[in-house]
């Protein structure tokens, strides 16, 4: 049926799919800038040819969807390194205020022991001099302040952490509410085959927020999008969203409640498992390092001072056995850091002296004095321990920078690969834009002259003489 | 559109790649500037482990060297007191040959036995010598450790004890830096308080001056025998104070070699960083500000 009125709305039909593809790349070109979006491709499609007699007639063409062009697989991989790089980031700046405490200064926990066995040193060569004791007691002081100040700091700093838990978990709440609200618009959309490529972009970028946050799995089904935290712990199924809550636990912390169950140990990356990384483990570490330090010094210092003798006289004409220069640490050394304090204030009750009735024998100065390279915490001298304690710190955060720069370098090249399937190239819309408009005029002009022939063609019955 | 599709916004590749060059930068900067590559434990874990316990060694071989420089006090001060002592002595024997003289009148020696008098608290003075508060011969106790006592035989007690102090100039090195006065002014069969009052009784008497004498020497040579211990115990710790000064230096250059900056390098890796910002810089300015719109119509 090759008529003039069909070849008509054939280019009609044209000028139409041309201006939609038009429209596609106006989309493109507006979203150059916009964050997640993915750029569109108009879908031409030839429509059904024409069968009349023995000649196939071509039907023209429609504009039969705009297609986002993402790779579903790549968004993927992108959201496990968001959150790989999430939990290095948060693990690494909080280790990196860790190591603050343990940095070489004037006033850290290593120079304050020397300095304190220094002082003993000192003592030995005038064992009855009140100054060189006064010496001993404000080098014992600044050592105890050392460890009080070290652990202070990261106690604070886990509380900070802690409240930046309870922060993020209001967050994670935020961003599953709206990804929901998102999946029901999406689903009703393509409920009527309509194209919800706009609001899909707007999710991806929501889930890249989340994925930031907690470990997220993405499982796509007939029912929507429904995302899991990595053990399955479900934070959305469909329209759902399932609110994680916080509840203080015993040591005073955050635990992270899901429906009743505590997931706290069970998140697996995102920033909020670099938290919890520092906050549970790596800090309560160093924390328990510093009390078995202080507790190991605290108890051989004391043991040592009680096998001498002070200058104080007693009834009978002898010294007065030594006792304790630290205030004994708690039983468990928990806390022992925090709380070691000189237990003395008089100078004349520590026991240099080895015989209960000579005051000038410094004989007790060389058993005290031997502590600083007696294996006296964990099989290791009171340095080689502290100096443990550093590399550990050390090695922790140099070993996370690491892993986060090549993690920024992997996430770079995802994100690059993502903007080269689905970033707007101008040049691209440019070269688009000129063919649609080029197809457009040449429809057009099709229109024109079939409108041409037509008159014609209602003329030519027209009797004129 | 067959063709390989490029990445259209390549400039956060850019600035990361910048903000890499920045923080070298930076921690260049920090390196020049505090002379030292570990300014954190994370620059270099195990060296700033190392840093630490060398820390600790330097601040021993300190301790070690302020003890010398307290005990190289005492000692010497000691030994020039027993210098001193002898040389009281020596007037001593020649008062004692003076009155050995029979032709000496009672006066005349009464006069010689009380010079020995004076010369006996001198003695007793030298004895109770202190350094910064310590006495240097009365053992490990803390008393004046000569008293001039009547009742005693010898008209000296002796109030200290027999101990001795051991001081650590070293890891694991002590040195004995006393001995007391019962040993330095008393032992093998000499007492050299004993001696004086011995020849000032002898002098009043007028009988056995010659042995009296005779003991005073042997006191003189007990004393100057006894100078001996201060001498090598002097010499020992100034050993000890050169060797320490060489295994200062030496940590210092471990020091070095573990933490200190090299400052060419760094110097040399900072104007590199620095044309390698400028570079990058340079790159994405000139990133092309124009798209195939502008050439259209």
């Amino acid at each position: 049926m090759s008529s003039l009125l069909g070849t008509m709305s054939i280019a009609v039909g044209a000028l139409g799919a041309e201006q939609g593809a038009l429209q596609a790349t106006t989309n493109n070109v507006a979203n150059a800038n916009t964050p997640g979006y993915s750029r569109e491709r108009a879908v031409l499609t030839e429509n059904d040819p024409v069968v009349v007699g023995s000649i196939t007639y071509g039907s023209g063409v429609s504009l039969s969807k705009l297609q986002s062009v993402r790779d579903p697989i790549l968004q993927l991989r992108i959201e496990e390194e968001t959150q790989e790089q999430a939990e290095l980031n948060a693990s690494v700046t909080a280790m990196q205020q860790a190591q603050v405490q343990f940095t070489s200064s004037s006033g850290d926990i290593g120079s304050m022991i020397s300095a304190f066995f220094s002082s003993l040193n000192q003592l030995s060569s005038n064992p009855t001099d009140l100054a060189l004791r006064q010496g001993v007691l404000t080098a014992a002081n600044n050592m105890a302040g050392a460890f009080n100040n070290a652990s202070r700091n990261l106690t604070q700093q886990r509380s900070s952490i802690d409240l930046q838990v309870s922060q993020d978990v209001d967050q994670v709440n935020v961003l599953t509410s709206q990804i929901a609200t998102l999946n029901t618009q999406i689903s009703q959309l393509q409920g009527v085959e309509e194209d919800a490529s706009a609001l899909v972009d707007q999710r991806d970028v929501l889930i890249g927020q989340l994925s930031s946050m907690i470990d997220v799995s993405s499982i796509q089904s007939d029912n929507g999008l429904t995302l899991t935290t990595g053990n399955g712990t479900a934070l959305v199924v469909g329209g759902q969203a399932y609110a994680l809550s916080t509840q203080t636990n015993s040591s005073g912390l955050q635990s992270i409640y899901s429906q009743g169950n505590d997931i706290t140990s069970k998140i697996g990356s995102g920033e909020l498992a670099g938290l919890l990384d520092v906050r549970d483990q790596q800090i309560p570490t160093l924390l328990s390092n510093l009390d078995t330090l202080a507790a190991g010094l605290a108890n051989s210092v004391n043991a040592a001072n009680k096998q001498g003798f002070t200058l104080v006289q007693q009834q009978d004409g002898s010294l007065q056995p030594g006792g304790n220069i630290f205030v004994a640490p708690p039983a468990g050394n928990q806390g022992a850091a925090a709380s070691m304090a000189v237990a003395i204030s008089d100078p004349t009750l520590i026991a240099a002296s080895s015989d209960p009735t000579a005051a000038g024998s410094n004989g007790n100065l060389t058993g005290l004095c031997a502590i600083q390279n007696q294996a006296t915490i964990d099989g290791q001298t009171s340095e080689a321990y502290y100096s443990n304690i550093v590399f550990n710190v050390g090695n922790t955060v140099s070993n996370g920078t690491s892993e986060l720069n090549s993690s920024k370098l992997i996430l770079n090249q995802l994100q690059d690969q993502r903007g080269s399937i689905s970033g707007v190239s101008l040049d691209e819309e440019a070269a688009n834009m000129v063919q649609y408009q080029r197809a457009f005029d040449a429809a057009a002009q099709v229109v024109t002259t079939i409108s041409d022939i037509l008159y014609t063609v209602i003329n030519m019955g027209t009797y004129n003489g | 559109m067959s063709s390989v599709r490029v990445n259209p916004y390549p400039m956060p590749d850019l600035l990361t790649a910048l903000e890499k060059l920045q923080q070298q930068q930076t921690s260049d900067t920090l390196e020049l500037g505090t002379g030292s590559k570990i300014n954190k434990p994370s620059d270099d874990p195990a060296g700033a482990a190392q840093m630490i316990l060398m820390q600790d060694t330097g601040s021993q071989i300190d301790s070690y060297n302020q003890s010398i420089g307290s005990v190289n006090g005492q000692l010497s001060t000691a030994d020039s007191t027993l210098n001193s002592v002898v040389t009281v002595l020596q007037r001593a024997i020649g008062l004692a040959t003076e009155g050995a003289n029979g032709t000496l009148s009672d006066t005349d020696r009464q006069a010689i036995a009380d010079e020995l008098s004076g010369i006996q608290s001198e003695l007793i003075s030298l004895a109770n010598t202190s350094y910064q508060g310590q006495y240097l011969f009365t053992g490990t106790a803390d008393s004046l450790p000569f008293v001039a006592d009547q009742a005693a035989q010898s008209g000296v007690t002796y109030k200290g004890n027999a101990g001795t102090n051991v001081v650590a100039i070293g890891t694991g090195y002590q040195i004995q830096v006393n001995v007391p006065g019962s040993q330095v002014f008393n032992g093998s069969g000499t007492d050299v308080f004993q001696s004086i009052h011995d020849l000032i009784s002898a002098l009043n008497s007028n009988s056995g001056i010659a042995d009296a004498a005779r003991q005073v020497t042997n006191a003189y040579n007990y004393v100057t025998a006894q100078r001996v211990f201060y001498g090598n115990a002097m010499n020992q710790v100034q050993t000890q104070q050169s060797f320490l000064s060489t295994e200062k230096v030496t940590l210092a250059q471990q020091e070095n070699t573990t933490a200190g900056a090299d400052v060419t390098q760094v110097a040399s890796d900072l104007s590199a960083g620095e044309t390698a910002m400028n570079a990058a810089m340079q790159a994405i300015s000139s990133m092309p500000r124009t798209s195939l719109f502008d050439y259209l119509k």
